[in-house]
């Protein structure tokens, strides 16, 4: 156990050092943009004001009020100081909104678009994975190259061809938003279904090109596994075939975890594509908007949230690794 | 209005100047009511310019040079005192009457309980998202957040008195859908999901032709909607070559802009030959206001190469070095025409404009900066423009408004905003002209028709000739898309209106009109 | 080797998918020669010209007439115009206008179209007609105008002399041409785009583009990916941790998003289709830096390299002569995916506005995105959309289908 420790700790220490510098990154990097973001908030009071000094003191206003003209430096204390007591400022592009209040609105969206869709990818692909490793033959011979082809389809042309074929065309299912354009958010039935028929487009972009990924690397490994000397050892014991399939899928499934639990933590990014084409209202819409925009403060948060998200859950794995895999036990003591 | 005119809506009739232009008396409605049941009054007006002043407010700083005070006479009354200049005449009466038209009266009690929240500062004060306002119009807020706002109909709006409508206007609740992008917005066009589109729809004309689906705009033809601004390409006036009016007007003359309208505006502008270029924008009431006889020979209709040739040959700016380039001093002529990354009518308008360069011996390449670096480029007349990738760009001008063409004119030629370091009003081709800036002071004082229309005449026959910036095609006030599957006899030409419903989207100034005149398709 | 290379040519996978990636080769190499438009040139005064041949009508004036006797020609005339939807319409006008429906007969198109020139009135209004529909009426009630004439449309020139129209000459409506006869015809496989550029010769540059920008980002992917995966996994020690470290980093801000920033930064004014391809490859080294690394950890304490290590042989050496041949194979096929996914990010950033500078060169995810812009997908314009989007996925299939046919040649477990 104390090795364990030893090797938690050391785990600990470098996610804290990555922790630490991807912030420093969240925060400098949308900086180092160039443009004048403030300029961009004057220009929507600024139109038809045709003195000189009122723009100017606008700008001058604005500036003072986000900091901008302060050193870098002193910026990034400010935003620190700000963070640790829960704080993210004003929005640059949707002033005046607060950061928070942007995020907390979008999150959710992304969150229950691609959480779900990111599981039932997982479970299709291994699932059909799995059985074309085991079934073998014309199964398998269909299933690979059209995993595939499905695997390697642009995003953005699923989702489009998807739109265009059942929003446009055949018109099952609304092509944008969140929720019927009728409707208000509530727990009534006919706002529940309006979301769930909303969520028929992109929640299947995403699916389908999450089921081939899945089901080819599900397939290889399942494929190593039959192959590998247990297998013809357990056979040759005479134990039942069923029992041994059983632990084959057992294994084969450890790697499709640790992809399944790093996929839960790049799910912001991943749902950028899917959420432009449909409008819908989650965290990558507004990550995209936040840079055009050069919303920094915007920027930062998103970006921090989804370091947070993808940290969080590489440390669960390794965690988790290190009492479940022996051989990674043993690595550690060489 | 389209029409340059002010139609009194919280206001009892016109409003009057007195004999000297110092003074505008109007009266408040005695029917106007906020939703809560008070009076809209005098004093509300007056409380509101005060609250401007007070909190420096963009509308105070913008107008406090024009305007000295706002004062309630009595409950109805209200006068509002022109700054006076040294000559004792009103510093600029046509900004003045604007005020009229181009801002909110708001309540005197709520901005009193506002005062109070926020207390006194005046930062909060601009940040308050105002949940509680109180309301004259009649839709109140009734829900909002990222995708969309939804007004809900107030039941005891004053627009049922007899003296207004007598009635409460056609749908109980008015949903504004936000879109991510213009692809969104058409499918949800298309799919009848939205009733008047008040974004660009490339080739609208497809929806009905080639789909057959119940949707129209404002003209059955193209252009389909009448032009109110001209998006303008502007010249870097401090660019080597650029300084000189042959190069300026031989580029301009060589632009095929049937294709810029054709491709670019997928025909959605009227054309050159409809509407011969000025300073007006498309609109009847602007176009009466210049003699066009008087400036005929110096249009052009484009796509001139000949024309251009000659004019760069009579003013000397030849290829002296066989390159195939013409040089202006000894330098190779060589340009880079911009506008904003992302802009994408402006960006394949770019690309036509770029291309006439190559057929006149003058090389120009495009260019697309991310807007958040070019407005801080374009924006920024204190210095002289850079000349690295700012020679030919494209900028908007002034729609239609009360101020209007002058407020464009001002805009397009003025070169008051030379110097000015955060310049979002025009001229960022820092022209400077002093019969231009004379007659452009002037205008607003003017009150002689025949006058004004021989003052509009100069200035325009002034651009033609100096060609500082040129337009590139027309661009409605909003583009006016309606699908007619749910509602019907929305605003278009010849609806019968009087005065006419303008194709805006129902929700500002005198197009709310057009909300009582909508019936159900099937009732 | 050569036996490596039959067994590679064995696998029915890799061939189809170097199959398909050859022809696209083949087709981007040999198609310029033929066709040696600029694929840039604006040739469309107007916005997506549907695909099909192009007779220039001038020209066809003045080509030979030869006269056919065409019995369904009048019908396929009156036919183009008058669908059996407006005979529907007219009829429902008709009867709003107060004709009985008995006496109205769809099919005699004199008698329906006589009827409705002498009743149609485009100011009529009729209860619960949109403004939509009565603009169809009036389109309808032009088109339909000489629909049933049997005379032949005159020709006529302005004399420049006289300034007066003159009557030059007459088409007969059993006139044909032979389009092989008339100077000016355009194919337009693919029609036209939002620029009024011809797609067939645009995509075919495109491809090329895209397929370098692949090949330069997938390069330099795989080269950092291949040196910090050697450093890492062979070393080991503080170079291991440092290096894992500035990988996790590249993990914990996602490629895409970092991606995003860098291209905006840059600014569209630098975004040559080189530099989009400089940084796609900068930021998408890291997974090609961890199997690497893995892959020469588990061979780093196998027998033949401690045998060199014990030779006294140099760091450089082993790892050249010792390690880098085990992972040959693995480090090819990490560079064909490397390639086929710059492909990919390039189309995704284009998508997003972010991609290489619209005018040099066009790129599959540039005629993506203008395609997009002027919503061709939402107007059915498929041939300025899908065929990029095929093309893409070809690419990518066909490259990920011969990466698949490698890895069972080269992990026989894999085989079926």
């Amino acid at each position: 156990m104390k090795s364990y420790l030893k090797y938690f700790l050391n785990k600990f220490g470098w996610f804290a050092i990555t922790f630490v510098f991807a912030f420093l990154l969240n925060f400098i990097l949308p900086r180092l943009m160039p443009g004048d973001p403030v300029a961009a908030i004057v220009a929507r009071f600024a139109q038809g004001m045709s003195n000189t000094s009122g723009v100017q003191a606008i700008y001058e206003q604005y500036t003072e009020l986000f900091g901008t003209d302060k050193p870098l430096l002193e910026q990034f204390f400010i935003y620190v100081r700000n963070v640790v007591r829960g704080d993210f400022g004003f929005s640059f592009s949707q002033y005046p909104r607060t950061v928070a209040d942007v995020i907390r609105t979008s999150i959710w969206w992304t969150i229950a678009l691609q959480f779900p869709a990111i599981i039932v990818g997982w479970i299709i692909g291994n699932t059909l994975g799995a059985l074309a490793a085991y079934l073998k033959g014309g199964f398998d011979k269909i299933l690979m190259p059209v995993s595939i082809f499905v695997s390697n389809f642009p995003a953005f042309g699923m989702a489009i061809i998807l739109m265009v074929i059942f929003g446009v065309n055949l018109k099952w299912f609304p092509t944008s938003g969140g929720y019927g354009f009728d409707l208000i958010p509530n727990f009534s039935w006919d706002f529940i279904k309006s979301v769930i028929i909303h969520y028929q487009l992109p929640f299947w972009s995403i699916v389908i090109i999450a089921i081939g990924g899945q089901a080819i690397g599900m397939r290889s490994m399942s494929i190593y596994e039959l192959n590998a000397d247990y297998v013809k050892y357990s056979r040759f014991m005479g134990i039942k075939d069923s029992k041994i399939v059983g632990y084959v899928f057992r294994n084969a499934m450890l790697p499709q975890v640790t992809g399944l639990a790093l996929s839960v933590g790049t799910m912001v990014g991943g749902a950028l594509v899917a959420e432009i084409v449909f409008s819908y209202p989650g965290l990558g819409t507004t990550l995209l908007r936040a840079v055009l925009g050069q919303d920094y403060p915007l920027i930062s948060a998103s970006t921090l949230i989804i370091t947070v998200m993808v940290l969080l859950a590489n440390f669960i794995i390794e965690i988790l690794y290190g009492f479940i895999d022996p051989r990674i036990k043993a690595a550690q003591s060489d | 209005m389209l029409d340059g005119q002010m139609y009194p809506f919280l206001a009892d009739g016109d409003f009057e100047w007195n004999a000297d232009r110092t003074e505008i008396t109007f009266k408040i409605k005695s029917a106007a009511k906020w939703n809560d049941g008070t009076p809209v009054t005098a004093e509300d007006v007056a409380y509101t310019w005060a609250t401007h002043v007070k909190y420096n407010t963009p509308t105070g700083s913008a107008n406090t040079p024009y305007i000295e005070n706002i004062e309630a006479v009595d409950a109805q009354t209200v006068v509002i005192k022109a700054k006076l200049g040294e000559d004792g005449k009103a510093v600029n009466p046509l900004l003045v009457e604007a005020y009229l038209s181009t801002n909110y009266v708001i309540q005197k009690a709520w901005t009193e309980v506002l005062e109070e929240r926020v207390a006194g500062d005046p930062t909060a004060l601009l940040a308050d998202p105002a949940e509680d306002v109180a309301y004259s119009g009649a839709y109140g807020k009734y829900f909002a957040d990222d995708t969309k706002v939804v007004y809900i109909r107030n039941e005891e709006y004053w627009g049922q008195d007899a003296s207004m409508w007598g009635k409460l206007p056609a749908p109980k609740y008015l949903a504004h859908v936000i879109f991510k992008d213009n692809a969104a917005g058409t499918t949800a066009l298309q799919a009848g999901e939205v009733d008047v589109s008040q974004q660009f729809n490339s080739n609208v004309q497809d929806f009905w032709l080639e789909q057959g689906l119940p949707i129209s705009t404002y003209l059955p033809e193209a252009p389909y909607g009448i032009g109110a601004s001209l998006p303008t390409a502007f010249f870097n006036l401090n660019s080597p070559g650029l300084d000189q009016a042959a190069v300026r007007k031989a580029i301009a003359i060589a632009v095929d802009y049937p294709t810029i309208i054709a491709n670019a505006m997928t025909n959605q502008s009227a054309t050159f030959d409809q509407v011969p270029r000025s300073l007006m924008n498309p609109t009847d009431g602007e176009q009466a206001l210049y003699d066009h006889d008087a400036v005929a020979d110096l249009q052009w209709a484009g796509n001139d190469i000949e024309g251009a040739k000659a004019l760069l040959d009579e003013a000397g700016v030849v290829d002296s070095d066989g390159d195939g380039w013409r040089e202006y001093n000894g330098e190779k002529l060589s340009y880079v025409a911009t506008c904003p990354n992302g802009w994408s009518d402006w960006q394949a308008a770019i690309e036509v404009v770029a291309a006439a360069g190559k057929e006149i011996g003058i090389e120009i390449t495009t260019n697309y900066p991310e807007w958040s670096v070019y407005q801080t480029v374009v924006t920024k007349s204190d210095a002289p423009l850079p000349e690295e990738g700012y020679d030919i760009f494209m900028m908007w001008s002034d729609g239609a408004g009360p101020t209007q063409p002058w407020g464009r004119i001002r805009k397009l030629l003025s070169s008051e905003f030379i110097g000015m370091p955060s310049n979002w009003n025009g001229n960022w081709g820092q022209y400077s002209n002093p019969d231009a800036d004379a007659l452009i002071n002037a205008i607003p004082a003017e009150t002689d028709e025949a006058k004004l229309k021989e003052m509009y005449t100069e200035l325009v026959n002034i651009y033609l000739t100096e060609v500082p910036s040129f337009t590139l095609m027309y661009r409605p006030q909003s583009f006016h898309t309606v699908n007619e599957s749910v509602w019907t006899n929305f605003p278009h030409a010849d609806d019968g209106t009087n005065p006419p419903v303008p194709p805006l989207d129902l929700t500002d100034g005198w197009s709310i009109a057009g909300l009582y005149n909508l019936t159900l398709v099937n009732p | 080797m050569k036996h490596t290379i039959q067994q590679v040519f064995r696998s029915g996978k890799f061939v189809l998918g170097f199959s398909i990636f050859s022809a696209i080769l083949l087709i981007v190499i040999f198609y310029p020669m033929f066709v040696k438009d600029s694929p840039l040139a604006i040739l469309g005064q107007g916005t997506f010209f549907p695909p099909g041949i192009y007779v220039n009508v001038y020209d066809s004036m003045s080509s030979t007439a030869y006269t056919l006797n065409l019995p369904d020609a009048a019908a396929k005339r009156v036919a183009n115009k008058l669908s059996e939807e407006d005979r529907l319409s007219i009829k429902e006008w008709l009867v709003a206008a107060g004709i009985p429906e008995s006496e109205i007969d769809t099919t005699d198109t004199a008698k329906l179209l006589g009827q409705w020139s002498a009743n149609f009135d485009p100011k009529k209004s009729i209860p619960g007609m949109t403004n939509a529909r009565r603009n169809y009426f009036i389109r309808l009630n032009t088109s339909l105008k000489g629909l049933l004439s049997t005379e032949g449309a005159t020709i006529s020139q302005t004399n420049p002399e006289t300034n007066e129209l003159e009557q030059v000459d007459t088409v007969n409506q059993k006139d044909y041409v032979n389009v092989g006869e008339v100077a000016n015809t355009r194919i337009l496989l693919l029609g036209t785009d939002n620029f009024g550029r011809d797609i067939l010769t645009e995509l075919v540059a495109a491809t090329r583009v895209s397929l370098q920008i692949g090949f330069v980002a997938g390069l330099i992917a795989t080269l950092i990916g291949l040196t910090l995966g050697l450093l890492a996994g062979y070393i080991g020690g503080l170079i291991d941790d440092i290096i894992m470290f500035v990988t996790n980093l590249f993990t914990v801000i996602p490629t895409f998003v970092l991606l995003i920033l860098i291209s905006f930064s840059i600014g569209q004014e630098q975004r040559g289709a080189f530099t989009i391809a400089v940084v796609i490859g900068l930021t998408s080294w890291v997974w090609t830096a961890r199997a690497v690394r893995s892959q020469v950890i588990s061979l780093r304490n196998r027998d033949h390299v401690n045998l060199s290590k014990l030779s006294g042989h140099s760091i450089v050496h082993i790892i050249l002569n010792d390690i880098l041949p085990y992972i040959a194979s693995y480090v090819i096929m990490a560079l064909i995916l490397q390639i086929s996914s710059g492909i990919l990010a390039e189309a995704g950033l284009s998508i997003l506005g972010l991609g290489p500078r619209t005018t040099e060169v066009p790129t599959l995810g540039l005629m993506m995105n203008w395609a997009m812009i002027y919503q061709a997908h939402i107007l059915g314009n498929w041939w300025a959309y899908l065929p990029v989007l095929v093309t893409i996925a070809l690419i990518t299939f066909s490259m990920n289908l011969m990466n698949t046919g490698l890895d069972q040649v080269f992990n026989p477990a894999l085989r079926d």
